[in-house]
């Protein structure tokens, strides 16, 4: 079943343009000139039911404009989306009762009440049924471990728990599709860690699609499937999470600590690894998989120093967007069987990085 | 049929919700009030001062068909009506700013709807509270209201005048989506409620020609029609009164209905 589906969606709007300065002020008071600004363009994707999507892109791509698009709450310029059957902005209220929205940088909890409050208030806006939602809302209360915070004013609790509660919140009504904007934004690891999982746990237990934006690569990484990068407003990628790590960037992170004894790090020429950095007994390697073997490249470590600690680990995901980046404008890289899925479309907006 | 009656149970149930939340929240702003009702006996205090000598303290005497005591009452009511109203401009132009509009959209509510259940909570709440601290005063220096049925009439045409003040400021509001500052309309719109609405002295005593102008207005609905029932119930014809105040909702509704309908397809969210 398709969960959502947009064609060739676009966003603009126009800005005033300013000169600098007290008489460009007072020249755009009487002659203002617009300048066009495209935020989305061309956007064409599919998500089926029960798909953890998660969308990708540097500050000022278009993607909560896009998540905004599809909830309803922005028109489009031009094009179409269908989220669970109805064309969103025009069917706002309708589709309202079948999503669930987070914004992480704006609270839907009343500041000054307890979040029970606005639980209470979230049941009869959404019209649930009074035994329904007690049952529902108990269940969440224990997964979400809210029950020391359900009567302190909103404004007295920390981030971490403010956001519990307001996924908590999103979730009272059942809904089938979660629009995800930045939910861990400012967070700290544990609490992040647990969101996740409180996530990934509704996704799996009741089928909900999750379609998430974020900076995070933990949040893409651990709860997501599919990656759809967006750049300028249109998608520059859309590959599954896994594929995305293993084909487009097929490096790993090595990081050692040497122990007192072990011979210096300069001597350490390894084929297909490159030295990142080198402070004291610690050193970053990075390796890369088509030269090289991980297992290779381990043993001959092992073989040359004598190792206090080792981690081998993913390169972040920012870095996996900034080689797309790169590949898309300068043609390096490696290319690889995602070409296909790349999608025209990038490079339209008025935006830069 | 049953349908229908449903829908507008389930909609009515979601607008109650939002009255109660937002006189819970209303109460955590008690220096607000105190402040407000504080500034409110001030006025009144100078209003007193400034009519008692106009009547030259004759308790007789009328000015217009008003004697003082329903002169200072009269100031009372409107006063109590005016500083009800919440500042939904200012919120509207934050929210259409911050992009905290986004929250509201989320919901299977309509946006008018929400701000006008939540307009109305903080209003009958603030009204409720200015009416009891304004006849503290009135009663200590020109004696009981003893209005007997223009109290009725009073609380009646309060719930429409109300309304009719949400629909102005609304329409104000509503201009943030096309312009950046609403706080210059705002401005007008509250002097015209002070003056043509007949805030600061009742209608009756402008002259002629004023006066007709006012009547094709919908401010007096706001102020002057409530205030006036109330301390002359016997000379008005609240019929009258209420079929103004429903031709003003309708007009005015379909209005801000119109305005924000194309105003939110323009919208473009800030901030990310």
């Amino acid at each position: 079943m398709i969960a959502l589906r947009t064609a060739s969606l676009c966003k603009s709007f126009r800005v005033k343009r300013k000169m600098p300065g007290l008489s460009g002020s007072i020249r755009s008071l009487f002659r203002p000139e617009w300048e066009e600004r495209t935020a989305v363009s061309d956007i064409n994707l599919t998500v089926h039911a029960g798909e953890t999507v998660a969308f990708l892109g540097p500050n000022g791509a278009g993607k909560s404009t896009t998540i905004k698009m599809l909830t309803g709450i922005l028109h489009p310029t031009s094009g179409n989306a269908e989220v669970l059957g109805f064309t969103p902005w025009r069917d706002r209220t309708k589709l309202a009762y079948r999503i669930g929205t987070v914004f992480g940088q704006k609270s839907q909890l009343w500041y000054h009440l307890p979040p029970m409050d606005t639980f209470d208030l979230i049941s009869r806006i959404y019209e649930l049924k009074q035994s329904d939602y007690k049952a529902r809302r108990k269940d969440l209360i224990e997964r979400f471990e809210l029950e020391p915070y359900l009567h302190t004013p909103v404004r007295k609790l920390s981030l971490g728990e403010r956001m519990r509660c307001e996924i908590a919140a999103s979730f009272l009504h059942r809904p089938q599709l979660l629009f995800l904007d930045e939910p861990t934004i400012g967070l700290d690891v544990l609490v992040k860690q647990r969101i996740r999982e409180l996530i990934r746990e509704l996704n799996r237990k009741e089928g909900t699609t999750v379609f998430l934006t974020s900076h995070d690569a933990g949040d893409v990484e651990e709860l997501c499937t599919r990656a759809v990068v967006i750049h300028h407003g249109g998608i520059l990628l859309d590959a599954k999470v896994e594929q995305l790590k293993r084909d487009i960037l097929n490096r790993k992170t090595i990081t050692l600590t040497l122990k007192p004894d072990s011979p210096s790090a300069i001597q350490a020429r390894i084929a297909g690894t490159e030295i990142v950095s080198n402070e004291g007994r610690r050193m970053k390697l990075s390796v890369d998989l088509s030269q090289t073997d991980i297992d290779l490249v381990l043993s001959a470590l092992v073989g040359k120093f004598r190792l206090e600690d080792v981690t081998v680990e993913d390169p972040p995901l920012e870095e996996i967007i900034k080689h797309i980046y790169g590949m898309r404008t300068g043609g390096a890289g490696p290319e690889s069987g995602l070409e296909a899925s790349r999608q025209a479309g990038a490079g339209a907006g008025g935006r830069r990085l | 049929m049953n349908g229908r009656l449903s829908f507008l149970s389930a909609k009515g149930r979601k607008i109650e919700a939002i009255y109660r939340i937002t006189l819970r929240q209303q109460l955590a702003y008690k220096v607000d009030f105190m402040l407000r009702a504080s500034f409110l006996l001030l006025i009144l205090y100078v209003f007193i001062q400034l009519w008692s000598a106009a009547y030259e303290g004759d308790t007789e005497r009328l000015i217009a068909g008003f004697s003082l005591k329903q002169i200072i009452w009269y100031l009372v009511f409107t006063e109590a009506l005016t500083m009800a109203s919440p500042q939904l401009s200012l919120r509207i132009e934050e929210e259409v700013k911050n992009g905290d509009i986004a929250i509201r959209l989320i919901r299977p509510l309509s946006y008018l709807s929400y701000h006008y259940s939540s307009y109305m909570a903080e209003a009958v709440f603030r009204f409720g509270i200015h009416l009891v601290v304004g006849s503290f005063i009135a009663w200590l220096f020109v004696g009981p209201p003893t209005f007997g049925f223009g109290w009725l009439g009073l609380l009646s045409l309060s719930a429409g005048a109300l309304t009719i003040a949400f629909l102005l400021n609304g329409i104000v509001a509503m201009c943030a989506f096309w312009i950046e500052e609403t706080r210059g309309l705002e401005f007008v719109l509250q002097k015209l409620k002070f003056t043509v609405g007949g805030m600061l002295l009742p209608i009756d005593l402008m002259p002629e020609w004023l006066q007709r102008i006012c009547a094709w207005l919908p401010f007096q609905a706001v102020l002057y029609i409530p205030a006036r029932t109330a301390v002359a119930y016997e000379e008005v014809s609240m019929l009258q009164y209420f079929a103004v105040q429903a031709a003003w909702i309708v007009v005015l509704g379909i209005g801000i209905w119109t305005i924000y309908r194309r105003g939110v397809t323009r919208l473009h969210v800030n901030g990310g």
